[in-house]
């Protein structure tokens, strides 16, 4: 038995996987003040269901996957520990400076009137202490080991509870950086002590030390809720195995998690693509559009060929980390997000969301916003008694109203305003799908679209139709798409070292021995977890650029050491994705390496039975209609025929316009589109079918 | 009216897609980019304009450049009218002939035609890598005339229907220092405008020509109709303001003026900078094009920001800025405009701020620390190349607003944080110096209720071999930017050459001769403050005096607020006497 937990800011969903292959699903209230409370319920609930114990059930978990947004909403919400930081001296204000960025997270240069950036550590605890390192590894200035114990003690008298050490160039030579690490540890035991090249050993001091003292301010917080979780899972007997899922879309043991936190953030979401890929892979689709559209957020993310894109330039909340994560494009548009004119009297949703309290006006608990579930209600795509399976009673009137007011100052009824409000999300959300397709010189009609989230299906048909998109695949339990994710993810993490040479001078030698020291690390960390190296699939790239670029395209290198005779091969190849990206390649220009990276996972896949599952128990054998509704199709309000889901035979297409049931969403089938259920219990729609 | 037959999606659909467009062109061009000007420093202008040279998308770029680039498309159009065709591109740089800023911003222009009909223009305008003249780096003082300062390119036919214009081509790069980088540069700018184009007809493909062109007019006149709701929220009268600069680089120690008198009058805003000094003969001479965008861009701060991605030709419309010829602000051929973009750019932006601070004060935003470059070029040892050496690290940061502190690290008002600081360990791998500090400095933000950025202490050592420096269009050493509401002024800049135990005051709009081991030490003022530094939050200095960004000194003398020397706690007794007040 595999079972994924997911721990989001409202619920705590969890998945279990069988041996024969059903999954089922749990959802339990998060407990923010103590998570591992609200995982440990979820459990209790799932054990129920199967009538053991929790020890039983607990005692019968072979892996459990676990991902949280503990880090994430650490982050961006500012909760953390009081982090100090020992930096170079005469450097103290790299974090502050913040290498000029203002305006970030989408804001406009005419935004003036902001507060100023305020660090996660105050300048009060950036520490100078005397060191120094070339950029090619050599001491210019002896570390000055009574600063650092002087600066252990004023940190600690100050409160601080974490520290992290950042020092210049120390990706070329780290050795200042551990030896303090060192004294702090001796001087200061209690604290939490990172550096900053253990945690992002690349080139550009502020991306670096960024990452690092975020890792440090959401370190003690993870800890000791991994510490908790461990504990409360042990004493309950669990005998499998405990992995976390990182932000890169690999999962992680608890050790490595508890030093590196920072992978942690984004971890929740970091898990949906691989629902998407798994099951994409499933019907012979590897170009896949994942999105996962919620009560708040819409998440997109695009995968080629089986594989996630990955950036390593993300900001999250006002905090930039460089540590590589799944480029996963999040915009303000869910089931929640209010509709609103703006100033210029065009009609905007989002990015404010209803969310769950008060939620949509239909909710009828004080709302009074027109939200895109009021919207999706009006037209009757979604039930009014069968909302969350029938949790949730929706006021149609409630949604007429608000929807109504709006309508006002367009000059339009309710219905034309649900209609309009339902058409400018999702002319949004596909632009958001252009924006990580079209915009990278990708044809989103080459794309199926795999869609989650409990308002994912609702849409997605439509936005299929929008982009020119011909394949829509539904997982069963898109509402749990993370933590479905997360049972199919595979082991792994990046690890990346700077190494910047001329390719015409490139010390080929010096460069195996980075690889070379990349992946006995990793092997490492696997032996650590039970995995034995001829299972661990490795991918070395590098980060190059044309001479004096200041940015990089990642170029896959052969999977074993470089050779001289490789060089023209890999050039080669970065001009022809310069192009592919840019329009053009300058092949007359000399090409530099600057950062060398691994890509080490084990593979999950043969462990996972999760596919065809022909003899689904409860599924009839011919399409039988569980009601009539009206709603919008092709331009007005029609009758459609609306089937219950887990009902539906396999194999079975239905025609659209129609609308499937399921306890937590609602799939939609335009006009257009034909629907079945594949004998892995997807809904795959398919255009012209 | 177009209102009737456009519908709110389409018109949001079509609106949204050209903003898009402008932002991937930039990406392109910065993502390709082998200049730190460009790649880093936000040097860049990107936009869409129709076929009349009216604006239809700017939401990103550089102020001093793009909110006047429809002069130089409007320019084209009368230049060229019947001789446009589709796969066109035109280079431009000259600021007398075809419009610009200074000669190292050149602009690409590429027509875009749907179905036979010019339907748009998009131009990405950059600073270039080196665009000839006397010496590298653009920012030299002293040139005889703007042939001096560089090449001086009208607009021509970089591509020709497609086809690239070889002999011109190869007599511009011949022309060029480094023209293999100028190269790299120039074909991301025009792949930007590729991108553009395939953008455009796309949507022109899907929509067609008149349902595109009926919510351009709808979108110009609902801004239009926004930005002069705004204007007529602010109190009706003529604000008059100055900005000064300490030199003009040419004739040395006598500021140069710039002066602004501002009239409101209902939903219109005159700009009228006639008073400003006469032209000069050194390189802060501004034009049109430039004065006329970071004017308005100035302006803009003071609007609703929710609009500020959709500014157009309608934003503009209710703004007139007079500008008279053989003025500092616009200058004639032949005068030299090599630091106009900064100096007296900054200056232009600083009059709008104070005009504008004095008829909303409750929107005050004061002026940021002026920019505190120089130039360094000479040869590196470690390749045997020549570099030269540019950046925003020694700037200080942003001036305060109403309500807030400057933002920290900002860099120069005239970029509105568009530009990157670059790391120390890129500009050490880079360049053959070797950094010595680079950290706030104390004492150093412009004091007041809300007080501006820390300025930075900075100092780094030539590694290399010989080397000039030109202290360009830094400025700020002894005329400094204005506080505003009673805030404090941005200290004065001060920068030092030390060769072994020899330290000498280095001067603004100058060159120096440096010599290996040579160290440069900078340290610059901060943001200038808004209100009355006494009236500043006791607890927000006491934090300050915390971070050792405040000096206990200066914390009774300037913010009356006086603390325990000990425990550094407010001693709310004593703060209250200092600032005069009864309990």
């Amino acid at each position: 038995m595999i079972v994924s937990i997911d721990v989001g800011g409202t619920f705590t969903d969890c998945l279990v996987l069988d041996g024969d292959g059903a999954v089922r699903a749990f959802k339990a209230p998060t407990t923010p003040r103590s998570p591992a409370e609200g995982v440990m319920q979820v459990l209790q609930k799932a054990a129920r269901t199967q009538g053991q114990s929790l020890d039983e059930f607990i005692g019968g978990i072979e892996l459990l996957i676990h991902g949280t947004t503990l880090a994430t909403n650490a982050l961006v919400e500012r909760r953390g520990a009081t982090v100090g930081m020992l930096t170079t001296k005469g450097f103290r204000d790299i974090l502050a400076l913040r290498r000029g960025f203002k305006n970030v997270g989408g804001r406009s240069m005419y935004d003036v009137f902001l507060p100023p950036y305020r660090p996660l550590v105050p300048r009060r605890h950036r520490m100078p202490v005397t060191e120094r390192m070339t950029s090619q590894g050599q001491v210019a200035v002896p570390l000055d080991e009574g600063e650092v114990r002087q600066a252990a003690e004023t940190l600690r008298a100050e409160g601080a509870t974490s520290v992290a050490v950042c020092f210049l160039h120390s990706y070329a030579n780290g050795s200042d950086e551990t030896r303090a690490a060192e004294i702090l540890r001796e001087a200061f035991p209690q604290a939490y002590v990172v550096t900053s090249h253990e945690i992002l050993p690349v080139w550009g001091e502020f991306e670096r030390f960024s990452t690092t003292v975020a890792s440090a301010f959401v370190g003690p917080l993870v800890s000791t809720y991994l510490d908790d979780l461990r504990s409360r899972l042990d004493a309950r007997g669990l005998k499998g195995r405990l992995l976390l899922v990182q932000a890169d879309g690999h999962v992680q043991s608890v050790g490595e998690v508890a030093r590196k936190a920072v992978y942690l953030v984004g971890s929740g979401p970091a898990a949906a693509p691989t629902a998407g890929t798994f099951i994409g892979d499933l019907g012979g689709h590897r170009d896949l559009i994942s999105i996962d559209m919620g009560g708040t957020s819409f998440d997109v993310c695009l995968a080629r060929n089986g594989q996630v894109e990955t950036t390593t330039e993300m900001w999250v909340g006002e905090e930039r980390l460089a540590i590589k994560m799944r480029d996963i494009h999040t915009v303000g548009a869910g089931g929640g997000s209010i509709a609103w004119v703006d100033s210029l009297g065009l009609l905007r949703v989002g990015p404010q969301s209803a969310g769950a309290e008060p939620g949509p006006a239909c909710y009828g608990r004080g709302g009074e916003h027109p939200t895109v579930t009021d919207a999706a209600l009006v037209l009757g795509y979604i039930p009014a008694d069968y909302f969350l399976g029938g949790e949730i009673t929706l006021d149609i009137g409630l949604a007429r109203e608000a929807l109504g007011r709006l309508g006002s100052r367009l000059g339009m009824d309710a219905a034309a305003a649900a209609q309009a409000v339902f058409q400018a999300v999702n002319g949004f959300m596909a632009s958001q799908i252009t924006e990580i397709s079209t915009r990278r010189g990708y044809d989103v009609r080459d794309f199926a679209l795999v869609a989650g989230g409990g308002a994912g299906p609702v849409h997605a048909g439509f936005l299929a139709e929008l982009l020119g998109i011909r394949t829509v695949i539904v997982p069963e339990t898109a509402a749990l798409y993370s933590a479905l994710g997360m049972l199919l993810m595979d082991i792994g993490r990046d690890y990346a070292r700077t190494l910047i040479s001329p390719a015409a001078a490139l010390d080929i030698g010096k460069v195996n021995g980075v690889c070379e020291a990349m992946e006995g690390e990793a092997l490492a960390a696997f032996r650590a977890v039970g995995i034995p190296t001829a299972d661990v699939r490795l991918v070395r790239s590098a980060d190059m650029r044309y001479a004096k670029q200041f940015h990089e395209i990642e170029v896959e290198l052969p999977p074993r050491p470089l050779e001289a005779a490789d060089i023209p091969t890999v050039l080669e190849e970065f001009h022809r994705q310069h192009e592919a990206r840019y329009t053009f390649a300058m092949k007359f220009r000399a090409v530099d390496f600057i950062t060398f990276r691994l890509h080490a996972s084990a593979s999950r896949r043969a462990e996972l039975r999760l596919g065809a599952r022909p003899n689904a128990p409860g599924r009839r054998e011919t399409v039988v209609e569980k009601r009539r509704r009206r709603a919008f199709f092709g331009g007005g309000m029609q009758d459609v025929s609306v089937y219950d889901g887990p009902a539906l035979p396999q194999g079975h297409p239905l025609k659209g316009p129609a609308i499937i049931e399921e306890e937590t969403t609602t799939v939609i089938v335009p006009p257009g589109f034909a629907v079945e259920v594949d004998d892995a219990h997807n809904y795959i729609l398919a255009f012209g079918g | 009216m177009p209102s009737r037959t456009i519908d709110p999606i389409t018109l949001s659909t079509v609106w949204h897609a050209m903003q898009s467009y402008c932002r991937e062109m930039k990406h392109v061009i910065t993502r390709t980019a082998q200049s730190i000007l460009i790649a880093h420093l936000g040097d860049i202008s990107v936009g869409i304009w129709d076929a009349d040279g009216r604006t239809i998308a700017v939401p990103t770029g550089l102020p001093s450049q793009f909110l006047g680039g429809k002069f130089t498309i409007q320019y084209i159009v009368e230049q060229f009218r019947d001789r446009i065709h589709p796969g066109d591109v035109f280079l431009c740089n000259d600021p007398y002939h075809g419009y610009g800023n200074h000669l190292p911003d050149w602009a690409f222009i590429r027509p875009i035609f749907h179905e036979g009909r010019l339907c748009f223009f998009t131009l990405a305008r950059a600073h270039q890598y080196d665009t000839g003249g006397a010496y590298p780096g653009s920012y030299f003082p002293n040139a005889y005339d703007i042939i001096a300062e560089g090449l001086n390119i009208p607009p021509v036919k970089f591509l020709d229907q497609g086809r690239d214009n070889e002999d011109l081509q190869r007599l511009i790069y011949n022309n060029v220092r480094w023209p293999e980088a100028v190269r790299v540069d120039n074909l991301g700018m025009i792949a930007a405008t590729t991108i553009c184009e395939r953008r455009l007809q796309g949507l022109l493909a899907k929509y067609g020509f008149d349902v595109v062109k009926g919510c351009i007019e709808e979108m110009l006149e609902r801004t239009e109709r926004f930005v002069r709701n705004q204007i007529s929220q602010i109190p009706d009268g003529v604000y008059s303001a100055e900005a000064g600069c300490d030199d003009d680089g040419t004739v040395l120690d006598e500021p140069v003026w710039v002066r602004l008198d501002m009239t409101v009058a209902g939903d219109t805003l005159t700009l009228d900078f006639s008073r400003s000094d006469a032209q000069r003969k050194g390189f802060v001479n501004s034009t049109h094009l430039a004065v006329y965008s970071q004017a308005v861009a100035s302006v803009f701060l003071f609007l609703d920001s929710a609009i500020a991605n959709y500014h157009n030709e309608g934003s503009m419309a209710p703004i007139t800025v007079i500008n008279p010829t053989g003025r500092v602000t616009n200058a004639n051929w032949p005068c030299t405009v090599g630091a106009a973009p900064i100096t007296v750019g900054s200056q232009v932006m600083e009059s709008v701020l104070m005009a504008m601070s004095q008829a909303f004060p409750k929107r005050a935003i004061a002026p940021w620390a002026r920019h505190y470059r120089h130039y360094i070029f000479g040869p590196d040892p470690r390749t045997g190349d020549r570099y030269v050496q540019s950046m925003f690290e020694p700037d200080g940061g942003a001036g305060a607003v109403w309500g807030y502190d400057g933002f920290e690290g900002a860099a120069s008002i005239t970029t509105l944080g568009e530009v990157a600081r670059a790391n120390v360990e890129e500009m050490e791998v880079r360049v053959p110096w070797w950094m010595l500090r680079y950290e706030f400095a104390g004492d150093s933000p412009g004091a007041g209720q809300w007080r501006g950025a820390c300025g930075v202490h900075w100092a780094m050592r030539n590694d290399g071999g010989e080397a000039t420096m030109s202290t360009g269009n830094a400025d700020a050493e002894v005329v400094v930017p204005k506080g505003v509401a009673g805030g404090s002024d941005c200290p004065p800049n001060m920068c030092w050459i030390v060769r072994g135990d020899q330290r000498t005051v280095a001067r603004v709009h100058r060159y120096y001769d440096l010599k290996p081991g040579d160290v440069i030490i900078k340290q610059s003022g901060g943001g200038a403050g808004v209100g009355d530094p006494t009236e500043r939050d006791p607890e927000a200095v006491r934090e300050d005096v915390l971070d050792a960004i405040v000096t206990h000194q200066a914390a009774r003398e300037i913010y009356k607020v006086a603390l325990d020397p000990k425990t550094l706690e407010i001693d709310r007794q004593e703060t209250r006497r200092l600032r005069g007040r009864s309990s």
